[in-house]
């Protein structure tokens, strides 16, 4: 009840489109440089993140992980890169070349795009200048980023078409199925961030967070948003594309060498990029957390102080990534699918519609008397609504609540406690729950009827 | 008119734009085709950020290249649909005709829309300033344009409606599952243990080589009729000669 | 606390009980669309059915009791709900009521006879021979058939090229869906549906670029202030204007099926289920003529003398191929077809009248036209030799012998397309064409007489077919079903109708007459 008591607080409308950073004292050359930061910032990442994911999957089986190469194994990814770059290119004869050779790069180039529109910390000095730690920022910021993912699935779909074989192909199509229909719900998850926020550019949504964060008052978008980023990512337990056991590799299985170091790299840059998003859009981007941030007058809030906190939580998202990847087993395909079209996509709707009522009532449109509740002048129509949707969700659960108990009673079978083995003639063996007969004269007291739900 | 870095955008972004979308009339390849497309989409939403519409230029891409071209993809990859497929000429000198008018046609654009001047250089700077891109077209949508865009709602539920009336196959019954199937084959009282595995040798592991009967006769019924409408199976002789004369493939082996 | 809109946000204007009628219709088929989806199969046919029919009529009670009295743009000029507009979104709603009647029509089938069982199995397929045993049938025409409904409501009272396109769409779209959803002969409606789709959407994409050049000319796509722009004549803009008029009316032409637009017409009304042919001919070619008027009289009009006679030449053209083609036509369907578009030219004639006569006299002709042919296609659909529509014309030899009332109003309705005085052809024809000779000059004066010729054509043709019926024998087992109540209904009235308005024209006339002011 507190998240939605959080969302009826009253703002008045103000036009939120534009980025709040401000680039005027940004020359193009810096620019430059920051992008060449952003690209080190990224492998340097993904160097560690390999390393970092197979330490921690090696601690949850209970094994070291790599710990030879450089301290602690630092080093490992390091060493099985430069042997990937040095294994031989092969190129399949069935193989569509020029889009063969395409397809890596260009899903490599797309990864590595998104990560421009994220803001890493506040205005800081940079070679004389005072520029935002972003590398830009337009109004349709978030929704670029999502165009870009969409774009670059055709990396996916074209590796595992142009290599000529049927395993690529059906590894291709899959992992595209899988990013066009969890972008349907990502996105729509985001849509309640806008409609909370006002604005699609990430510099204003992290403004919007510096007294709650995002994460509290739209929690079901955060949830999704989770969810689908898993799903966007292609990593376990959504790890389809690649699904050893049913298709090899997936799409990139003919590909070897740097062009499969491309996939390699540019999936990891994907989870970064996704994490990153979710950094900005829920966790308050760069600003430092609540009690952290009340220090000495927001001092922690400030210059590059922010890189730090943004990083924290970036890595926070990489070792949930790693976690799932360590203790889930992989989803079927149609449940992973019926999952995405039949529950995701229809639950976002349901609270896409909720926050924009939420928001209708909040900014007046639905009249504008005001009570006073808890010393807070809040607007009666944001209560009625808050109220009518409390309402609605009490109801659903109660009505599937209704429903799953009836079919575990439709689906509970009832065994009779004791059988007899020679029934039919044949010696039958007991089912869980079952006694023989022979056993039964000296335990007859305590047989009650067995249910098993099956 | 405009400035050098716009000219110089169009100038590249334009040439490129036509390219591909000659390639979707030129290619051989369906999929290159589709790529073509996709590419003009793209190069579209870059101008159309350009020009000041950073909302529709990245809706353009988002929704154009990044789904509506990737369904597109998806069923020329999955039909496997080739050029070759529609070389066919059912009326004859009609590309000839086609080219004719096209070129009229185009002609006749050209002579009349060259015709025109525009002063000034029109942009959206004020409008982007404040209110802002999308708050000044979401005021146009839900203002001005509201019935169109109501409307066109029912364009898609349409489409929708006959998405489902055109290519979904509703299930007469229930699909037979497992038991069922042994039923029917007991029933029948043929391949009471289901039908041979398809052959595996001690060189050779695949679904395309036969199962041997006992007698050394391949039999086809271990093999998907799929690959053996397809003429794809493998012959299990193959092996056994090579199987005869090993230091040969040895050699082969070595020389590769 | 107030409310804090954005300035520069002007809500537009509805007035909601002009628009009433077509947001009923919309009720409607959003209503069908969920009965689809819950109702248990066995009683969906009947429920779409009863649903459809009360959607059309209460939509036409909103017509004449609210919208009438609420003429004027609205939405913000989006709509301009004005007498040519009502008489039109009348007429449609009346000869959608008779269509959706014939649609109805079972025999003995579980489903409405002429529509698929299941649209998805491949023709000649054991799922589909399942499915006709089963008695499934494609509930989903109706509400199709309403969204179709809406689109032809706001097509001829849009108020800007924007609503009119679509518009366009959206009584397009549900066309291309029903066309392909023909129970016998299943590939030759697949094909007529994917032509129609095909060349559909090509003459959209006419419209659409016509449409941006004409938004560039007058900075508005509005026609009013297109009219307002040609007046004022800017001459830096002024090449985008011919060329986005004529690319505009290319795709309006081509839902009437004018020549040289006209291919698609013979093969989409052969292979549509015949019931949706005569919505189709009757009910696209009213609406789009209501469109043609719009945008001829209050959009484009100052400029009509650029464009004027390349219309001319247009209608001309397919009074002549109309009429000649039709005189080598074997399919009774291709035949109603040409003859569909040689009346095209016909009603083009009376549209470049440029005179509220002109528009009464269209719209009469529209309506008049209409209810002969959905009676038409509705006997078509009657008379069958085995399960199949006895679609050519020598199967039709000796009908009058053994079915001498089918015969008859088939004989009759072939009159009236003939324009025999006494029918409503006659009247129509008279109304389209008086105008023209009164305010055309002497280019429609020729274009009269072309007609007036073709008419004759045309008359030949017809009366070779009752000739046929009456004076022939009969041969193989040519047979014309028992219709349902609905369907005798339908065709009762329609066939009322269109001897009424041959006898008693008057009223209808003068209602035309009433309604052909257009609002700017």
């Amino acid at each position: 009840m507190t998240v939605l008591t959080a969302l009826a607080a009253a703002e008045p409308y103000v036009p939120r489109d534009n980025p709040i950073a401000d680039f005027s004292d940004t020359p193009w050359w810096l620019s430059l440089v920051k992008a060449l930061l952003i690209f080190v910032y990224l492998l340097l990442s993904t160097l560690l993140v390999i390393w970092f994911e197979r330490r921690v999957i090696g601690r949850m089986q209970q094994r070291p992980g790599p710990n030879r190469t450089g301290p602690f194994g630092l080093l490992q990814t390091l060493a099985d890169g430069v042997k990937l770059a040095l294994k031989e290119d092969l190129t399949p004869k069935n193989a569509d070349k020029v889009v063969f050779i395409l397809a890596p790069a260009f899903f490599g180039a797309m990864a590595f795009v998104s990560f421009g529109i994220i803001p890493l910390g506040p205005e800081v000095s940079l070679f004389g200048h005072r520029t935002p730690l972003q590398l830009t920022d337009v109004p349709v910021s978030v929704l670029l980023m999502l165009a870009v993912a969409g774009v670059g699935a055709y990396g996916v779909v074209l590796a595992g078409w142009s290599s000529g074989s049927t395993y690529p192909l059906l590894g291709g199509l899959r992992s595209s199925a899988q990013i066009v229909s969890y972008e349907i719900a990502m996105g729509l998850s985001l849509v309640a961030v806008f409609l909370y926020s006002g604005s699609m550019s990430t510099s204003q949504i992290v403004a919007n967070q510096r007294d709650i964060w995002h994460i509290i008052p739209l929690v079901v978008s955060f949830v999704i948003y989770v969810i689908t980023m898993v799903g966007e990512t292609n990593r376990l337990p959504f790890d389809l594309a690649e699904g050893e056991g049913e298709l090899t590799g997936g799409f990139h299985t003919e590909y070897s060498s740097l062009k499969f170091a491309m996939f390699f790299l540019a999936e990891y840059v994907n989870m970064f990029t996704v994490a990153a998003l979710a950094t900005t859009v829920f966790l308050g981007g760069w600003q430092a957390p609540p009690g952290i941030a009340a220090i000495n007058d927001g001092m922690f809030n400030e210059g590059w102080w922010g890189l730090l906190w943004f990083t924290i939580k970036l890595w926070m998202f990489m070792f949930f990534f790693v976690w799932l990847r360590g203790a889930l087993p992989r989803t079927r395909y149609d449940q992973f699918m019926h999952f995405g079209w039949k529950f995701l996509i229809p639950v976002t709707i349901v609270w896409v519609v909720a926050i924009a009522f939420l928001q209708a009532a909040n900014n007046g449109f639905l009249g504008d008397r005001a009570v006073n509740i808890f010393g807070a002048e809040r607007r009666l129509a944001s209560l009625i609504v808050i109220g009518v949707l409390a309402l609605l969700v009490l109801a659903a659960t109660w009505i599937w609540e209704g429903r799953q108990v009836k079919r575990a009673e439709a689906r509970a079978v009832v065994v009779p406690p004791e059988i007899d083995p020679f029934a039919g003639g044949y010696p039958v063996p007991p089912l869980p729950g079952q006694r023989l007969r022979e056993s039964a004269g000296e335990s007859q007291a305590d047989s009650s009827k067995a249910v098993i739900h099956g | 008119m405009t400035g050098t870095a716009e000219a110089v955008t169009f100038w590249i972004l334009g040439s490129l734009s036509v390219l591909s979308a000659l390639g979707l009339l030129f290619a051989r390849k369906a999929v290159h085709a589709a790529l073509g497309v996709a590419f003009t989409m793209a190069i579209l939403g870059i101008f159309y950020i350009g020009q000041g519409a950073p909302f529709l230029g990245v809706v353009q891409m988002f929704v154009y290249s990044g789904a509506v071209m990737m369904l597109f993809l998806f069923v020329v990859m999955l039909i496997g649909v080739d050029s070759s497929d529609s070389l066919v000429e059912t009326l004859k000198g009609q590309r000839w005709l086609t080219l004719l008018l096209s070129l009229g046609l185009g002609a006749l654009l050209i002579g009349m829309i060259g015709r025109i001047t525009v002063t000034g250089t029109p942009n959206l700077n004020a409008i982007n300033a404040s209110p802002g891109n999308i708050s000044a077209m979401a005021e146009v949508i839900f203002g001005k344009y509201v019935w169109v865009f109501e409307i066109t709602s029912a364009l898609l539920i349409t489409a929708a409606l006959g998405a489902m009336v055109l290519a979904h196959r509703e299930r007469m019954g229930e699909k037979p599952n497992q038991r069922e199937w042994a039923r029917r084959r007991f029933q029948r009282g043929e391949f009471v243990s289901g039908l041979p595995a398809p052959g595996v040798y001690a060189r050779h592991n695949a679904v395309d080589t036969p199962a041997l009967l006992p007698d050394g006769t391949p039999t086809e019924l271990s093999v998907s009729r799929t690959l053996q409408a397809r003429d794809q199976v493998a012959r299990p002789g193959l092996f056994s000669a090579a199987e005869h004369d090993p230091h040969q493939e040895i050699e082969e082996g070595s020389a590769r | 606390m107030t409310t804090l809109l954005p300035t520069a946000f002007t809500v537009a204007e509805i007035n909601y009980w002009a628009i009433l009628p077509v947001l009923i219709v919309f009720g409607g088929a959003l209503i069908g669309v969920l009965v689809d989806a819950f109702a248990p199969r066995s009683s969906r046919h009947s429920i779409q059915v009863a649903l459809a029919l009360l959607t059309i009529a209460a939509s036409f009670g909103a017509l004449v009791w609210k919208a009438v009295d609420n003429k004027g743009a609205t939405l913000d000029g989006a709509m301009i709900i004005d007498g040519p507009a009502l008489f039109m979104q009348g007429s449609v709603l009346l000869l959608s009521f008779l269509s959706v009647l014939l649609m109805a029509e079972k025999f003995s089938s579980a489903g409405a006879d002429a529509f698929t069982p299941m649209g998805a199995a491949v023709p000649g397929s054991p799922l589909e021979a399942a499915a006709t045993r089963a008695g499934w049938g494609t509930s989903e025409v109706f509400p199709l058939a309403l969204f179709s409904v809406a689109g032809m409501m706001i097509f001829p009272a849009a108020g800007d090229l924007l609503v009119m396109f679509v518009a366009l769409e959206v009584l397009s779209l549900p066309l291309y869906l029903l066309t392909g959803l023909a129970r016998r002969r299943r590939l030759l409606s697949q094909e007529a549906a994917l032509k129609y789709f095909l060349l559909g959407s090509f003459s959209s994409a006419f419209f659409l670029f016509g449409s941006a050049l004409l938004f560039g000319y007058a900075g508005s796509v509005k026609f009013s202030a297109l009219s307002q722009a040609i007046t004022t004549a800017p001459a830096d803009v002024e090449g985008l204007l011919l060329p986005g008029v004529l690319l505009v009316l290319v795709g309006l032409l081509f839902k009437v099926g004018a020549v040289p637009f006209h291919q698609w017409t013979p093969d989409v009304y052969q292979g549509a289920p015949s019931p949706i042919t005569g919505f189709m001919a009757a009910c696209t070619k009213l609406a789009a003529f209501g469109a043609i008027l719009r945008l001829a009289y209050t959009g484009i009009d100052a400029d009509r003398w650029d464009w004027r006679m390349g219309v001319a030449a247009i209608a001309a053209l397919t009074m002549i191929v109309g009429s000649v083609l039709s005189v080598t036509q074997t399919d009774i369907k291709r035949l109603l077809a040409y003859s569909s578009v040689a009346h095209a030219g016909f009603i083009l004639v009376g549209v470049l009248a440029f005179d509220a006569t002109g528009v009464s006299g269209v719209m009469f002709y529209v309506l008049a036209y209409g209810l002969a042919t959905i009676a038409a296609f509705g006997i078509v659909a009657l008379v069958r030799e085995g399960s199949a529509e006895a679609s050519h014309i020598a199967q039709w030899s000796g009908l009058g012998k053994r079915h001498p009332v089918v015969a008859g109003i088939f004989a009759l309705l072939l009159l009236t397309f003939a324009g025999i005085p006494l029918t409503s052809g006659f009247t129509a024809k008279f109304a389209a064409f008086a105008p023209a000779i009164a305010h055309g000059g002497t280019t429609l004066a020729v274009l009269v007489v072309i007609g007036v010729l073709c008419s004759l054509v045309t008359a030949f043709v017809y009366v070779r077919v009752i000739v046929l019926m009456y004076f022939s024998e009969a041969q193989g087992e040519v047979r014309a079903l028992n219709p349902s109540v609905l369907t005798t209904v339908g065709l009762a009235v329609a066939v009322i109708l269109t001897v009424a308005l041959g006898v008693f024209p008057a009223p209808v006339l003068d209602l035309a007459n009433q309604a052909s002011q257009f609002i700017r």
